[in-house]
């Protein structure tokens, strides 16, 4: 059959660029996630100019918006047992991360129409959370919403996550929230119209002590009292559950079958879809760059692209809440966390679960498209926004998976990244209303697993603010909480 | 594709083994090259659609060539040298990447696919495309045994290290020899010169310097830069090396970096673009100077010096050219006798390239009979190491090409980041040559 290619590695063909184009995916980043191209084996080094070319020719892109996509490590596919051999000092802190990404969206970019005067809710922050609430609360009958989003859809960390969903979790409210949130992902493409290829292939949790062991224990009580059939597996029902994996160093697992991995993307584009037409604005490329208060309120939200009058403002801005907070003086104990993430070449399936050894935070999981995807958090990562990439990581992460499964050791890493946790003392997010500033609501803090957890907030939340019914969540989960005493820390904290 | 009959012994004969069947090889060259030579030009199907490829590109820019050899799954064959008795296997083919039943979905789907809405919500057929879309994806299997280590990473220290070793990075260490300043250049391909020793040659190219003229072990030869990291210890590159021993990873600590990497050869889309029997200009000219390969009748389409300059280099060693297409602008007068401009190439074939056709400018349609389409067109530059190392890119719209922004002495952005040749939009030889001289020297005055 007769087609024009413009990236071979994907199969993406010239009219795959039109269409997303057509879906209103026009810069360079967003055409790269919506149509795959770029993705592939060669990163870009074929595709990248022609697609760049035909967005300028077709007027998709004025010229001084064409710029290309992040190129991140390796150059060239490089194999992992080559990466493991690179020397890492674990006694200092992962320093520097290549290329810069923070503060790099081009100002010919950002959109020209104006924005509306005023807005009844204004949301800061186009990620899962952001986007998620806009669209419930549009389903809820407000649709006088507008979303800002800095960046393209997908560049914080809503669009850097491993993309995996599970349910088992420490504490009964996160349970409880992850479980709705699997619910409402299995329904996702029937209410929106587009796939997020949710994969139940299960989350096997390994321990390496008895004391995480015994966390592990008194979890199963936990899920299995919420109907999750989580279950403590030996060491050696575990490597029949993953063939290869050798359980090195581990004493004991957990497993819960339906626990998985989704594809991150299309729930930004699928809530984003569903908030344009039910009348919600979605501004990209939209940066705040203040607000207007006065009686204690937050009148105005001020942006690169004029102000908007507003009732209520929800910060729902990920690792960058703290910051936006400091601009109305409002001080969040969140602090950003780098975490690097990586991307194999793609391979047949041979991996059912995400697996996860939880002493040192390593997880690695096989996507839909094959590619292993895995990471592992750093405990000398300083606190910070930064996004860049290390070879320190690939190392680290090299070395923790084949220990695991020696048999990737020839597996060649096609790309690397980093996106920033929103860590907060407790490891449990900050939700409602915020002391002495009645309507900016919070909606942050959800430490590396807010993607899971947003359908079912965003949920609860919209109810809350269209009824104004009162809801434990957000009470519990209250700024109050860090000044006034009784905090529950969550310790299931992976990557 | 043949290998010529006029050809010198280039290295001893071996065969390998392609799915069971005995191939005659050169040991040393490129597997991939070997392969077309034998009449062997379909490696591969491609991942969604199932279509015929064979390589493209011939610097591991794109995917066409991946196969599994010895057990590894995509390997690049265009760069992986042959040996007696390799094993290869076609991947993502069912039964046989010959008859390949999954080529239905390329006609399922004659304009594309959105994989996103496809079936979205649809009761039973999400699920079960779900399960068949897992199946069907992935490229090539786990290799079933533990891979052997590596030796140990190398820390390295150079006050500059270098990037390429074509026309600009030659041109630059030949400054810095001069100048007694210690260097280490590190070049992917196993010999240096870039386009001086592959592509099609140019008038007034400058001479290829002479690398033993260099301090000993400047020069590192299928060394790959990786990216340019930084770490506590200040910015190094670090660089995947094939030692004897096998590969080993290098950390280069410098106090500049001069990229000349030069750039991709890039996709540019036509109707079947992707059939085995279309080849990258710069493949082309590879092929042809290095191992004596070339197809009988060739159509070159593209823009650009080194289109007419490509045409010129297949006619003199006996390649029959049927068209010589310019997809930009009239052709230069003189450049050649069947130089004409046009547009809408396509490429066609069921498995192979056996015809080309393009609109000319009166709007007619004109097919030629040929053996290989050649797509000559100016270099996509690999800014990649330098965006990395903080240098800023920029967008060419006449060109639609992006590039590293550079002054005339390839200072970048970043203080310790200097680039040369056609990482910067593209040029001549002699262009790149005196780019890198320029950068080098400027780079030096820098130097404490």
């Amino acid at each position: 059959m007769s087609k024009s290619l413009i990236c071979s590695c994907e199969d993406v063909t010239a009219d795959d660029v039109r269409h997303a184009v057509s879906r209103g995916y026009c810069d360079v980043e967003s055409v790269k996630r919506y149509t795959g191209f770029g993705t592939g084996i060669c990163q870009g080094k074929s595709c990248l100019s022609a697609v760049a070319a035909l967005l300028e020719k077709e007027k998709a892109l004025a010229p001084d918006a064409v710029v290309p996509f992040t190129p991140r490590p390796p150059l060239y596919p490089t194999e992992l047992r080559l990466l493991a051999t690179a020397p890492v000092d674990e006694s200092v802190p992962p320093v520097g991360g290549v290329p810069q990404e923070v503060e790099v969206f081009a100002s010919a970019l950002r959109p020209t129409e104006p924005l509306p005067a005023k807005a009844k809710v204004v949301i800061i922050g186009g990620g899962i959370m952001g986007l998620a609430l806009a669209y419930n609360l549009a389903r809820a009958g407000e649709t006088d919403v507008v979303v800002l989003e800095r960046g393209y859809l997908c560049a914080g960390a809503s669009g850097r996550n491993g993309g995996g969903v599970r349910m088992q979790w420490g504490t009964p409210a996160l349970v409880e929230l992850a479980k709705r949130s699997i619910d409402l992902m299995k329904g996702f493409a029937r209410e929106l119209g587009i796939n997020v290829w949710l994969r139940q292939g299960g989350y096997l949790f390994m321990a390496r002590t008895e004391a995480v062991a015994r966390k592990l224990e008194r979890n199963v009580t936990l899920h299995n009292r919420f109907g999750v059939p989580t279950r403590l597996v030996t060491p050696d029902a575990a490597r029949d559950i993953v063939p290869g994996l050798t359980m090195k160093n581990c004493v004991a697992a957990s497993f819960n079958p339906e626990d998985g991995v989704i594809f991150p993307w299309p729930f930004l584009w699928g809530y984003a879809q569903g908030c344009r037409k039910k009348g919600v604005r979605v501004e990209t490329y939209t940066d705040v760059k203040g607000f207007e208060v006065s009686g204690g309120q937050i009148r105005k939200v001020k942006t690169d692209r004029g102000d908007i009058a507003c009732d209520t403002v929800v910060l729902a801005a990920g690792a960058w809440s703290p910051e936006v907070a400091k601009l109305v003086g409002v001080q969040l104990p969140n602090e950003p966390h780098r975490h690097e993430i990586l991307s194999t070449e793609p391979l047949k399936p041979f991996l059912g679960p995400l697996v996860s050894v939880l002493d040192s935070g390593l997880y690695f999981s096989q996507s839909m498209r094959g590619e292993i995807v895995g990471g592992m958090g750093d405990p000398k990562e300083p606190a910070g926004l930064n996004m860049g990439s290390t070879l320190r990581f690939v190392s680290r992460f090299a070395q923790a998976l084949m220990e695991q499964l020696p048999q990737v050791g020839h597996v060649k890493v096609l790309r690397q990244w980093a996106g920033c946790y929103d860590v907060t003392p407790d490891n449990n997010p900050i939700l409602g209303r915020t002391p002495g500033l009645d309507n900016l609501l919070q909606m942050s803090g959800f430490v590396g697993h807010g993607f899971m957890m947003a359908p079912a907030v965003a949920e609860r939340m919209a109810q809350w603010m269209a009824t104004g019914e009162s809801d434990e969540l957000f009470t519990r989960f209250n700024l109050r909480r860090f000044s006034e005493g009784s905090i529950e820390r969550e310790d299931m904290i992976i990557g | 594709m043949r290998r010529l009959k006029d050809a010198p012994s280039r290295g001893r004969a071996i065969t390998v083994d392609l799915e069971g069947e005995s191939i005659p090889a050169i040991e040393g060259e490129p597997v991939a090259c070997s392969l077309i030579a034998a009449g062997e030009s379909m490696l591969a199907r491609s991942v969604k659609y199932h279509r015929p490829r064979g390589p493209y590109c011939f610097a591991e820019a794109c995917s066409h060539c991946l196969m599994r050899v010895d057990g590894l799954p995509n390997v690049y064959t265009c760069r992986t040298p042959a040996r007696e008795g390799m094993k290869l296997e076609r991947q993502n083919a069912f039964p046989s990447a010959k008859v390949d039943v999954f080529e239905t979905i390329d006609w399922f789907f004659p304009k594309g696919l959105d994989h996103h809405e496809m079936f979205a919500g649809v009761p039973v057929a999400e699920q079960v495309m779900a399960k068949v879309a897992r199946q069907l994806a992935g490229l090539g299997l786990l290799p079933k045994e533990p891979a052997p280590a590596p030796p140990p990473t190398r820390t390295l220290r150079t006050r500059v290290a270098v990037v390429g070793g074509g026309s600009a990075g030659l041109a630059a260490a030949r400054v810095l020899t001069d100048q007694g300043v210690p260097f280490l250049l590190f070049e992917r391909a196993d010999h240096v010169g870039g386009r001086l020793a592959h592509g099609a040659p140019e008038s007034g190219a400058p001479a290829m310097e002479d690398v033993a003229t260099f301090a000993p072990d400047s020069v590192r030869l299928r060394a790959t830069a990786l990216g340019l990291y930084d770490d506590e210890h200040g910015r190094y590159l670090a660089v995947g090396a094939w030692e004897p021993e096998g590969p080993r990873l290098l950390k280069v600590y410098a106090e500049r970096f001069l990229l000349a990497p030069g750039g991709h050869p890039p996709t540019v889309p036509f109707e079947n673009n992707d059939l085995p029997g279309v080849y990258a200009g710069r493949a082309a000219s590879l092929l042809l100077r290095r191992y004596d390969v070339a197809p009988q009748v060739a159509a070159l389409v593209g823009w650009g010096p080194e289109l007419y300059a490509l045409a010129a280099l297949m006619e003199d060693r006996g390649v029959k050219v049927a068209a010589v297409v310019d997809l930009r602008s009239a052709p230069p007068p003189g450049v050649h006798a069947l130089a004409a401009q046009g547009s809408e190439p396509k490429a066609h074939g069921l498995r192979h390239v056996s015809a080309f056709s393009y609109t000319t400018t009166s709007g007619a349609r004109q097919k030629v009979s040929c053996d290989a389409v050649l797509v000559s067109v100016p270099v996509s530059p690999s800014f990649e190491l330098a965006r990395q190392g903080g240098a800023k890119v920029g967008f060419d719209s006449a060109r639609g090409l992006f590039h590293v922004a550079a002054d005339a002495d390839g200072r970048t952005e970043s203080k310790e980041v200097f680039v040369a040749g056609d990482v910067t939009g593209g040029g001549t030889a002699k262009q790149a040559a005196e780019a890198g001289r320029r950068a080098a020297q400027a780079l030096v005055g820098g130097l404490s």
